[in-house]
């Protein structure tokens, strides 16, 4: 294998992580996402949005796995359209999907080293980083227990264990949170902020007050269209006591899917 | 070592080996018992070579194929190198016999079938999925054994694993799909979609 | 319980099953149409040889079906359901066996508006045959599934592929001991044979094949709606049974014959009218075709001394004891039909009526001089043969030249002679060379 030069690892500069405009993507006939304009920058994200919205076909597209049909999108400063350098892009990236394929025969140390390989991380650095992840995510006494002995919650952990291992400079968690018990959901919140200080976090999710707990940014969007971007105050200021929900951060998620529908049915 | 360890066992291909190996030494032993031919019958070979390639299948494809396309690793080389093995591990634990007192030959019809019926398995792969790529190549194999054609070239060309090894266009058609399958997997790699979308 | 079926069309491989029988049936009859163009029980017999690809192909999509089940992961959420297993699996097997054996019956159907202009006969035993295939392929597709969820690897379903064909191909008289009448109770693609118009299944073998089919059959489903390893080994029960009760009907050794005659497909239909022309009841929709040209050949014959004065199909079979005589009163013909289903050569049929003199050379060993034979037939027909430098046709040439260049009654005479020797196969050219003296 050929070694990774310095410069390839030298970090990007650019203003935004994560750079879209007029995005769209297709699964099948579908257009999931439809014209979204997003720029994600350090810190960590909160994606919002009703059943269908399209989170997780924006999330694929961000991890590159779909190729958008159409808009343009940047990823560390890589356009992701064949012309950039993917290779660059990937090895910055993390991302766990929301359903993830058991490897029933590794174990969480031998999941989350071979994802590291394929995260082209330099050999010797790997064991302490799987380590490390592991840590993180609080697996440290499972780390050798095979993946199908794992519960739902701990696979989880495993999913973003895998994810984080490479310190990713953007991080993809799509419904991270699920499987989580309410102590493990705190766990996970402080470790959210802690990935936020130097990188790019998106985390998609249906739980509102984990956005308002742990995020700097919230991202609501409705049928593949961006419908507010903006801090998780402001996300509260737009409720008003009407609206359904039982925060003031629910009742503005409500509010602004709302007006969203009423203005797309006009 | 290490990863090529770990990426094998994430491929179950050591399951996969064990299987292919355990194919052939089965129709080997089944022929050493009830024939006193030294000489394997052709349809029987080309069966070997047909179930050999159809066990190691499963191994193109990872548990999850989105998830580690997202890693950064250049794939295509791997790839490539990937069918090349699953070829040359049919290829070999084929020919193997040749040693013994039962022979599954010809040996060139053996490389051309393997090398056919590997490309066409690559390409199923690379297009309707590796879940269900054995497809192509037994129903095409199967048929080929079946169906009595004229002698035309056009014949030759689709039963072309079972005609004799000096069948020009069958050998032509074997490569042209060797290196199709090879090229358009390497460069695809196989059909990545969610593991519940796979499934279906 | 449609709508239950519908939901399970969707979610199994049944439509996937149904496509692949349909399209590798048809690719295979469609391959040679001429072995099977010429009735509907070469149909149902051809379709049924056929079976050593498509049976195979069942197999691997039942046990595909039963993997691809474990794959999506709905067996966890279904094993929490009140419904219990047998039930739960019923509507699958259901439309398993609704897409094995509509896809055979498709197959077969594909045939009729190709063959029936011209395929009149259809015998009972035509349905039994092609029961016997349908069944043959609902079993494979539980088979399968039993053997899918029995086994459930990646590999399962392509194994399952290439051992059924093994199966299929191994199943032969002589690695069961020369028990010929048992390779046709266990493999649905023996006790048939295409070489001759008139052949079909006993009654007898398509109830025993039947049988032992639903027992596999029968073993399958338990298999797969078996919670516990008791009931699977009670799934060998129905096995058993149905191999007993096939044992049972078949005749075996040496009373089992092997695709016999059907004597009904072999009787004779006449034409209105006179001079008589029959042909057999398997060939009867070819008789408006067959009539003209046959009573064509009875009027240029009838110059002859002592003349035929009926044309019948030589239903005669090979290694049959003859049903028809071969009498100097009747021209015996054959029908070969092409594999569009209709007269083959019709041009040339009442030409080959005359070959001899109108004499058949089927009943002699060593058959008839062609050459002689040919220009005998060209000379009646008035047709000069065409001259070519190379054998045979130059002897035809030079033979039609000889009797060409006589007066009309020494030929006739000549031709009349030809005609009593072709009737005891003795020697046409010195029978014609004898009318000279």
């Amino acid at each position: 294998m050929r070694s990774v030069s310095a410069a390839e690892t030298a970090p990007t500069i650019s203003p935004w992580a994560v750079q879209a405009e007029g995005l769209r993507v297709r699964v099948g006939r579908h257009l999931a996402v439809d014209g979204l304009d997003l720029s994600l920058g350090t810190g960590v994200h909160g994606l919002l949005g009703p059943n269908g919205a399209g989170k997780t076909t924006l999330m694929r597209a961000l991890a590159t796995v779909v190729k958008p049909a159409d808009g343009r999108l940047q990823l560390l400063g890589q356009p992701v359209d064949g012309r950039g350098n993917l290779r660059l892009v990937r090895r910055g990236l993390g991302y766990l999907p929301q359903q993830f394929g058991f490897y029933p025969r590794f174990t969480v140390r031998e999941f989350v080293e071979y994802l590291a390989w394929l995260k082209e991380m330099p050999g010797p650095a790997i064991p302490d980083a799987v380590q490390r992840a592991i840590d993180r995510v609080g697996l440290t006494e499972k780390a050798d227990a095979r993946m199908k002995t794992l519960s739902g919650g701990m696979l989880r952990r495993a999913g973003i264990a895998q994810a984080i291992v490479n310190s990713p400079e953007v991080v993809l968690l799509d419904e991270p949170t699920v499987g989580l018990d309410p102590e493990q959901r705190l766990d996970f919140r402080t470790l959210l902020r802690e990935l936020g200080v130097d990188s790019c976090v998106l985390v998609s999710t249906h739980l509102v007050e984990d956005v308002v707990a742990a995020c700097t940014d919230v991202i609501l969007i409705n049928r593949g269209k961006l419908v507010y971007q903006g801090t998780p105050d402001g996300l509260v200021a737009e409720g008003g006591p009407d609206d359904a929900g039982d925060s003031p951060a629910e009742r503005g998620y409500s509010a602004l899917l709302r007006r969203h529908r009423a203005e797309e049915v006009r | 070592m290490r990863w090529l360890t770990l990426y094998l066992r994430s491929r179950q291909a050591p399951l996969a080996l064990i299987l292919a190996a355990g194919c052939v030494a089965l129709l080997w032993a089944l022929w050493s018992a009830f024939s006193d031919d030294r000489d394997v019958d052709v349809p029987m070979v080309i069966l070997t070579v047909l179930l050999t390639v159809a066990t190691l299948t499963a191994t193109l494809g990872g548990p999850d194929d989105a998830l580690e396309r997202t890693g950064s690793l250049p794939w295509l080389p791997r790839r490539a190198a990937h069918v090349l093995v699953a070829f040359a591990v049919v290829v070999l634990l084929v020919l193997v016999t040749q040693a013994t007192g039962a022979r599954f030959g010809p040996a060139w019809l053996v490389v051309r079938d393997a090398a056919g019926l590997s490309g066409l398995t690559a390409l199923g792969a690379a297009t309707v999925g590796v879940a269900r790529s054995w497809f192509p190549p037994i129903a095409w194999t199967l048929a080929s054994i079946t169906v009595a054609l004229p002698d035309k070239t056009w014949a030759d060309v689709a039963t072309w694993q079972v005609q004799p090894p000096g069948n020009r266009p069958a050998a032509i058609t074997a490569g042209v799909l060797a290196a199709g399958g090879l090229l358009v997997y390497a460069v695809l790699g196989p059909t990545r979609r969610a593991p519940a979308e796979a499934a279906q | 319980m449609t709508r239950v079926l519908r939901t399970e069309l969707r979610r199994s491989s049944a439509g996937a099953l149904f496509l692949v029988l349909l399209v590798a049936g048809v690719g295979l009859l469609y391959s040679a149409p001429d072995v099977w163009a010429y009735g509907w029980m070469p149909v149902a017999m051809a379709e049924r040889q056929y079976l050593i690809l498509l049976w195979p192909l069942a197999l691997a999509a039942g046990a595909w079906q039963s993997r691809r089940e474990q794959r999506s992961n709905v067996a966890e959420l279904f094993a929490s359901t009140s419904r219990p297993l047998p039930q739960r699996v019923a509507p699958t097997l259901a439309v398993m066996a609704v897409a094995a054996a509509s896809g055979y019956l498709v197959v077969a159907a594909t045939t009729v508006p190709w063959i029936a202009h011209s395929a009149r006969y259809l015998p009972t035993a035509v349905f039994a045959v092609v029961a016997v295939g349908a069944l043959s392929l609902v079993a494979a597709a539980w088979l399968g599934m039993a053997i899918g969820r029995l086994v459930p690897s990646p590999a399962t379903a392509p194994v399952v592929a290439v051992a059924g064909i093994a199966v299929l191909l191994i199943l032969t008289p002589p690695v069961l001991g020369g028990r010929t009448w048992l390779a046709a109770m266990l493999s649905p693609t023996r006790g048939i044979g295409l070489f001759s118009d008139f052949r079909t299944v006993s009654g007898r073998v398509s109830a025993a094949q039947a049988l032992w089919l639903a027992g596999v059959a029968v073993t399958g489903t338990v298999l797969l709606a078996a919670g516990k390893r008791l009931t699977r080994v009670a799934a060998l029960i129905p096995l058993l049974l149905g191999a007993g009760a096939a044992l049972a009907v078949i005749p075996q050794g040496s009373a089992y014959v092997d695709s016999p005659i059907d004597r009904v497909a072999q009787q004779l239909v006449c034409a209105e009218g006179s001079p008589r022309v029959c042909v057999s009841r398997a060939h009867a929709g070819l008789l408006d075709v067959v009539t003209p040209r046959a009573r064509e050949a009875l009027r240029l014959l009838a110059r002859l001394p002592d003349p035929p004065t009926s044309a019948v199909e030589d239903v005669n079979t090979f290694l049959d004891e003859h049903v028809q005589p071969y009498r100097a009163d009747t021209v015996m013909f054959r029908i070969e039909i092409g594999g569009d289903g209709r007269l083959l050569n019709p041009d040339s049929f009442a030409m080959r009526m005359l070959y001899a003199g109108g004499m058949s050379e089927a009943p002699c060993p060593d058959g008839l001089d062609p050459a002689v034979s040919i220009a005998v037939a060209h000379w009646l027909m008035g047709e000069e043969p065409p001259a070519a430098a190379a054998e045979p046709d130059a002897d035809i040439h030079s033979v039609w030249a000889g009797l060409h260049a006589l007066p009309e009654q020494a030929a006739i005479d000549r031709v009349a002679a030809v005609r009593k020797a072709a009737l005891a196969c003795g020697d046409l050219a010195e029978a014609l060379a004898g009318g000279t003296a």
